[in-house]
C-alpha cells in the first residue's frame, strides 16, 4: 500500500479486509474453475477428484448437440425480439416521465419499474396465461420474448431517464422556436442524443434476454431455449457437456468482462482529464 | 412529441395493469373440474389402449401368423404371444379403470354441482398446510440468504469502494463483474458439482478419511434444503455487492477522514457515517437478493433434482404443468408477489427511502 498509514490500528484493520477480500475472491471463483476443469476430464460424470486424463472430447461433441443449436437459434431469436419490444418502450416510458410534470409521474414510475421487483417466475405465469387466455397463443418463443421484454424494459427505461436527465433542453427548445416539428426536433435532436445509451440498452437488453432462465421456463412452453435447455440437461444428470458449454460462457464472459472494465477506466479517466 | 407520449402511456401502461388484473381474473375461473376432467380423458384413454391390447391378444392367440389389423409392428406380434394370464391382467386393470372413470365422473357432476361463486377464495384457501409451510419456509430461507449476503458483501462493497489505486479498483471490479455476468445457472451448477453424492466436497471428506467413497459411503448434500440454501448465496450474492458499492463509492471519502480525525472507532464510523450513507443501496440489494431467491425455480430445481423438499416456486411450477390446475397455480404466483411486494413496502419503510431510490 502506497497511502500513508497513520496508525498501526489502522494498518491492522488493512490486513483483515484484504485477508477478508481474498477469502471471499476465493469463494466466487473456486467452484467456477472447478467447473472449468472438470470440462476437460475424460471422465463421464464431472469431477476434478477422479481425474481420468485431459481430453477435448466434451467439446468437439456440441456442435453436433442439435437441441442446443437449436436452442441457441431460440435465444438469438427471443433477444432480437425482445430488443425490438423493449427498446421502444423503455424510451417512450423515459420520455414520458422526464418530460410529464404531474403528480401522477410518481405512481407511474412505481408501475412501470414494478417489473424489475417481480419475481421472474410470475412474470412468466402472467404473460403466459394473459396470451392464452386473451388471444389463444400458446406458449412459445413469442411469450418467452413477450415475458422478457416485459421486464427488461423497465431496465431499458432507466438507462434513457438517466441520459434524459442529463440533456439540455434549450437545444429543443431552439430548434421548435426556429419552426421545427417535434416530429423533426426529436429525430434530429433527441435521438442521436441517445444514441449511445441506445447501444448499450440494446447489448443489455440482449445479454438479460439470453441469460433468463425463470421468466423463460414460464413463458416458453414445450419449445425451449439454450439456457432452459442446459437447465433441463442439469436436472436429469450431470454431463461434461454442460461443463463444456459453461467453459466457453465463463470465456465469453471473461473477454466481456475486461473489455467493459477497460472501457470504463478510460471513460473515467478522459472525465478526470477533461 | 405528445403523439409519442400517448402512443407510449397506451403500450406500456396498458399492459403493465393487464398483467396486474390478469392474476386475478384468473383466480376467479377456479375450475377444479378441469383438472378432473382431463384425469378422465386419461382414464378414458387408458381403457382404450387396454382394449387395443386385448384384441391384438386375442388375435394373436387365435392366429399367430395372421397380420394383427392394428399397426402390424414386430412389437404387437411380440405381443401376440400373450398368455391367457396377461389376458386377465389386462381385463383386471381395464376393470380397475373402468372403476375409476365413474369415480371421477361422479367427483365431475360433483364439482359442477357445487357453489361457483366461492371461486375467487377458494383457491387461496384451497392451498394445503403443506403449501403453506412451503411457503412460509421458502420466504425464511430467502430472508436469511438476504441477510447473509449482506453480511458477506458490505466488506466487500465497502474495500472495493474505497481502494484508492486504480489497478487495484480495476482488480477487484473484474474479480466481481465475471462471476456476476457467467449464468446464473452455471454458477448453481459448479456447486452441484461439489455437492453431488460423487461430488468434489465428498472426495475431499474422502480424502480425509472421513467417509470411504469406495465403500460406497458419502453424503447427499443435494438431498436437503440446506444445499440449496448455500447454492442460493452463492448465486445471488452479486446482487448484494454491486448496489452497495454504488452508494459507498458516492460518499465523500472526507467524511470518513473527519470522523476518523475526530477520534471515532472502526466501528462508529461505519455505523454513523457510512451505513447510513450506503442506505439505498442496501435497500435495493435486500430487495434484489429477496426477490430472486424467493422466486428462483433455478436453484431448487436443479440442485436437488426432486431429492429434497419443495420450494414454493416449484409448487407453482407444478400446479401449472403436472397438474395443470393453472387457477390455483396463478393464485399462489399472485401469494409469491404479494410477498415480495410487502417485503419491498417493509424496507422501504425500514429503511426510509423512496421507491425513486430503490429503482436505480
Amino acid at each position: 500500500m502506497t497511502a500513508a498509514t497513520p496508525s498501526t490500528g489502522r494498518d491492522w484493520s488493512d490486513t483483515v479486509l484484504n485477508a477478508y477480500l481474498a477469502v471471499f475472491y476465493a469463494y466466487l471463483f473456486l467452484p467456477l474453475l472447478l467447473m472449468v476443469a472438470a470440462a476437460f476430464n475424460a471422465s463421464p460424470t464431472p469431477s476434478v477428484t477422479d481425474w481420468q486424463g485431459f481430453t477435448l472430447d466434451w467439446f468437439r461433441r456440441l456442435p453436433q448437440d442439435q437441441r442446443f443449436i437449436q436452442g441457441l437459434w431460440h435465444s438469438l431469436i427471443i433477444a432480437a425480439g425482445v430488443i425490438v419490444i423493449a427498446l421502444p418502450l423503455g424510451l417512450a416510458g423515459a420520455l414520458v416521465l422526464t418530460r410529464l410534470q404531474s403528480r401522477a409521474t410518481t405512481s407511474l414510475y412505481t408501475i412501470l419499474v414494478s417489473p424489475i421487483l417481480t419475481p421472474g417466475i410470475v412474470l412468466g405465469v402472467t404473460t403466459m396465461i394473459f396470451w392464452r387466455d386473451t388471444f389463444g397463443v400458446e406458449a412459445g418463443l413469442f411469450t418467452a420474448a413477450v415475458a422478457q421484454a416485459s421486464f427488461i424494459a423497465s431496465y431499458c427505461m432507466l438507462m434513457f431517464m438517466a441520459r434524459l436527465q442529463r440533456q439540455d433542453r434549450a437545444l429543443e427548445e431552439a430548434a421548435l422556436d426556429l419552426g421545427a416539428s417535434p416530429v423533426l426536433v426529436f429525430r434530429r435532436i433527441t435521438l442521436p442524443f441517445l444514441m449511445p445509451t441506445m447501444i448499450t440498452a440494446s447489448f443489455i437488453a440482449f445479454l438479460q434476454s439470453i441469460e433468463n432462465y425463470n421468466t423463460t421456463f414460464f413463458a416458453i412452453g414445450s419449445s425451449w431455449t439454450l439456457v432452459t435447455e442446459i437447465g433441463s440437461r442439469m436436472r436429469f444428470g450431470l454431463s461434461p457437456t454442460v461443463n463444456a458449454i459453461g467453459v466457453l460462457f465463463v470465456a465469453l464472459t471473461v473477454i466481456a468482462a475486461v473489455v467493459w472494465v477497460a472501457t470504463r477506466r478510460r471513460e473515467l479517466a478522459r472525465r478526470a482529464a477533461g | 412529441m405528445l403523439l409519442t407520449a400517448a402512443w407510449v402511456l397506451g403500450l406500456i401502461v396498458v399492459p403493465q395493469l393487464r398483467m396486474i388484473e390478469r392474476a386475478f381474473i384468473v383466480d376467479q375461473r377456479g375450475d377444479e373440474a378441469a383438472l378432473v376432467a382431463t384425469e378422465i380423458e386419461r382414464a378414458y384413454a387408458r381403457v382404450f389402449a387396454i382394449d387395443q391390447d386385448l384384441l391384438r391378444a386375442a388375435d394373436g392367440a387365435a392366429a399367430p401368423t395372421a397380420p394383427s389389423p392394428f399397426a402390424p409392428s414386430p412389437s404387437s406380434r411380440a405381443t401376440g404371444a400373450a398368455s391367457p394370464e396377461r389376458t386377465a391382467a389386462l381385463e383386471a386393470e381395464k376393470a380397475e379403470a373402468q372403476a375409476r372413470i365413474v369415480e371421477l365422473e361422479a367427483r365431475e357432476a360433483e364439482i359442477q354441482a357445487a357453489d361457483r361463486t366461492t371461486y375467487a377464495l377458494g383457491n387461496f384457501t384451497g392451498m394445503s398446510r403443506i403449501h403453506a409451510w412451503i411457503f412460509v419456509s421458502t420466504l425464511f430461507y430467502a430472508l436469511c440468504v438476504t441477510v447473509l449476503s449482506f453480511l458477506a458483501c458490505y466488506p466487500v462493497a465497502y474495500a472495493v469502494a474505497t481502494a484508492r489505486r486504480g489497478e487495484r479498483v480495476a482488480l477487484l471490479m473484474l474479480g466481481l463483474v465475471i462471476p456476476y455476468a457467467i449464468n446464473e445457472l452455471l454458477r448453481i451448477f459448479s456447486w452441484v458439482m461439489i455437492l453431488e453424492k460423487q461430488g468434489i466436497l465428498n472426495g475431499a471428506l474422502d480424502a480425509l478419511g472421513l467417509i470411504d467413497m469406495a465403500a460406497g459411503e458419502g453424503v447427499r448434500f443435494v438431498a436437503s434444503n440446506g444445499a440449496v440454501f448455500v447454492v442460493m448465496v452463492y448465486a445471488y450474492i452479486l446482487f448484494m455487492v454491486f448496489p452497495i458499492y454504488n452508494t459507498i463509492e458516492t460518499l465523500d471519502r472526507n467524511q470518513i477522514e473527519a470522523a476518523r480525525d475526530l477520534g471515532a472507532s472502526a466501528w462508529r464510523i461505519h455505523w454513523r457515517v457510512v451505513l447510513p450513507h450506503a442506505k439505498p443501496g442496501i435497500a435495493v440489494g435486500a430487495v434484489m437478493t429477496f426477490m430472486l431467491s424467493a422466486g428462483s425455480i433455478a436453484a431448487p430445481e436443479i440442485v436437488g433434482r426432486g431429492l429434497h423438499p419443495d420450494w414454493f416456486s416449484q409448487v407453482i411450477y407444478r400446479r401449472f404443468f403436472e397438474s395443470s390446475n393453472w387457477n390455483q397455480g396463478s393464485a399462489y404466483a399472485l401469494v409469491l408477489l404479494v410477498a415480495c411486494v410487502v417485503f419491498v413496502l417493509v424496507v422501504m419503510k425500514l429503511f426510509r427511502v423512496g421507491i425513486r431510490d430503490i429503482a436505480k
